[in-house]
């Protein structure tokens, strides 16, 4: 199926190569006429921005088709992908909110859309501050640090453990848990990583139920507890609570991890950039949005055509499997202005790094807010920061991107 | 085509022309409106399209439907005359409308 245009394009989305920057061949996939078949997944990777955009608005196109499967197409499907002897990960990890569309989806995000909104957000950016200085406190007198192991990992579990309402005791458990639950997604799966992920997800569930019985009891101000509202009034069922709070944890966890190191790296390597937004704060908003842009932490997700259709000028049959490389679509020429260029005030800066229609991304004030508090800290609590390893090893594999660690010399202020 | 006029925060007046059967959103992006950040793309996810109708033209456009009712509840600073520009069809005769577009949706 492929056309020999393609044969000119290395394309190896688990190479060192591609892991170390991947933007050259986006580009050459960008400059085909035909969006360009990658055979070992069957599916149509879609690098124009205006391609991708189509198709993530397109309402025809869809994440999951298991709704209008069979019950024997189902459990096929299942036995295909691996994962059909996994009780828990199939109640709360393989059906969520994301992977669902239609009613079950507006009804879903509707219950937890009022809590991610910018004002609600914003209401925990204290919060993430003390976050934030507790664990900077605890590495002052480091000269140099692993950014992502000794800082980065940590922010996200206690960030979105104080949303949820998790104890604070408790909340190192989640990063432990969402990495054993989302690494079951991993190239080159085995049966061990099969039961991590088993095991894991069962835990959580377990952990979580005892944390709703005491809400049960004792109700507080937070998610967990408005959740259980919904639940007892009857706008959800229990699965369902616990599979969206699982999946707010995973979608929410390696992804900020990632564009944190991402940026600071991003920074880091552009001086001038970095200085002017030093000198700028205001410049902040604009220059995480930039972050997002220059570095998708989340670059490639899929859909599938409902019916037969055109996408990029060409016709495609009902069931055709699409990249969309967003990743690759914000570095598109025909939207970005020197798309290779990092520029902290880029406005307007339209990227598709949280994606779009009705799967745009829940958390991404959450993640922008952040961004801004670590990032203002950063800037005052420390006088330089710099690279120790000029070029840092990203991570293999064409669904995240981000640095495996990040070694960074600083003097506090 | 109609005439829109968007205003921006800063007071800058932006005079576009618009295409019957676009919208609202994608009339200020072709126009260069940065703070119309439309980040879902149009589909009432985000409430980043949010805008303020001129008092006088507010009553004149078909009312919001549900879906955009819930989501202005969740809009940064809104109004009595809030809409989400996404939702809003061009059509003729909104000739002469003006449009106050906030200063961040973010
Ligand atoms: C840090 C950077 C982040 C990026 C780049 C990102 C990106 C995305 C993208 C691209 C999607 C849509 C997927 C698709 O197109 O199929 C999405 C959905 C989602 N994201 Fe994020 N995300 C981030 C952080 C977060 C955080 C912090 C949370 C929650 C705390 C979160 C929660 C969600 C949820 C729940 C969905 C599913 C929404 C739905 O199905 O309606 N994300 N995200
Ligand atoms: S563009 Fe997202 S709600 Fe209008």
């Amino acid at each position: 199926m492929s056309d020999h245009l393609d044969s000119a394009i290395i394309f190896e989305p688990l190479s060192d190569a591609f892991a170390q920057d991947p933007y050259p061949t986006y580009a050459a996939m960008r400059a085909q006429d035909t969006p360009y078949y990658y055979e070992d997944a069957d599916t149509w990777m879609l690098t124009r921005i205006a391609d991708v955009e189509a198709v993530a608005l397109d309402p025809t196109m869809l994440r999951s088709v298991s709704h209008l499967m069979n019950e024997q197409e189902c459990i096929d499907l299942k036995k295909k992908m691996n994962w059909h002897d996994m009780p828990h990960h199939e109640r709360f990890v393989q059906f969520s909110m994301l992977d669902s569309e239609g009613d079950v989806h507006t009804r879903l995000r509707k219950m937890v859309f009022r809590e991610f909104t910018p004002a609600a957000i914003n209401k925990h950016r204290q919060a993430i501050e003390i976050i934030v200085d507790r664990l900077l406190d605890a590495l002052m007198d480091r000269p140099e640090i692993d950014f992502v192991e000794d800082f980065a990992s940590h922010v996200p579990g206690h960030v979105i453990g104080h949303v949820l309402g998790v104890p604070e005791n408790d909340r190192p458990q989640l990063r432990i848990w969402s990495e054993d639950i989302v690494q079951f997604w991993n190239i080159g799966r085995t049966e061990d990583d099969k039961r991590l992920a088993e095991s894991a997800t069962t835990e959580f569930y377990h952990y979580l139920q005892s944390l709703l019985a005491e809400r049960q009891k004792a109700p507080k101000d937070d998610l967990l507890t408005r959740l259980l509202a919904e639940k007892n009034a009857g706008n959800m069922n229990e699965d369902e609570l616990v599979s969206t709070t699982m999946l707010i944890l995973k979608a929410g966890h390696g992804s900020t991890i990632d564009v944190l190191c991402s940026g600071m790296h991003t920074l880091l390597k552009f001086p001038d950039q970095h200085k002017r937004l030093r000198e700028t704060p205001s410049l902040l908003k604009t220059g995480i949005q930039e972050m997002f842009r220059f570095e998708s932490p989340l670059p490639y997700f899929h859909r599938f055509a409902t019916q037969d259709t055109v996408v990029a000028g060409r016709k495609f049959k009902s069931g055709t499997r699409f990249g969309l490389l967003y990743g690759a679509a914000n570095r598109d020429p025909a939207r970005f202005e020197n798309p290779d260029e990092f520029d902290v005030a880029r406005s307007p800066n339209r990227h598709i790094a949280f994606g779009g229609g009705t799967h745009f991304c829940l958390g991404n004030h959450l993640a922008r807010l952040d961004m801004d508090v670590i990032f203002t800290r950063l800037h005052e609590r420390f006088r330089s920061l710099s690279l120790i390893d000029e070029s840092p090893k990203y991570k293999n594999g064409l669904s995240v991107r981000g640095p495996e660690s990040l070694r960074v010399a600083w003097t506090p202020a | 085509m109609p005439k829109i006029t968007f205003i921006e925060a800063d007071g800058n007046r932006v005079e576009t022309m618009a295409q019957a059967g676009n919208s609202l959103m994608q009339t200020a992006v072709n126009a260069g409106i940065a703070a119309i950040a439309a980040e879902c793309g149009g589909v009432c996810a985000c409430g980043t399209c949010h805008c303020h109708i001129e008092p006088d033209w507010f009553g004149r456009l078909v009312p919001p439907a549900v879906d955009e009712a819930d989501m202005l509840e969740f809009v940064i600073d809104p109004d009595e005359h809030s809409r989400l520009s996404c939702q809003i069809k061009i059509t003729d005769d909104l000739d002469g409308l003006i449009v106050y577009v906030p200063e961040s949706q973010t």
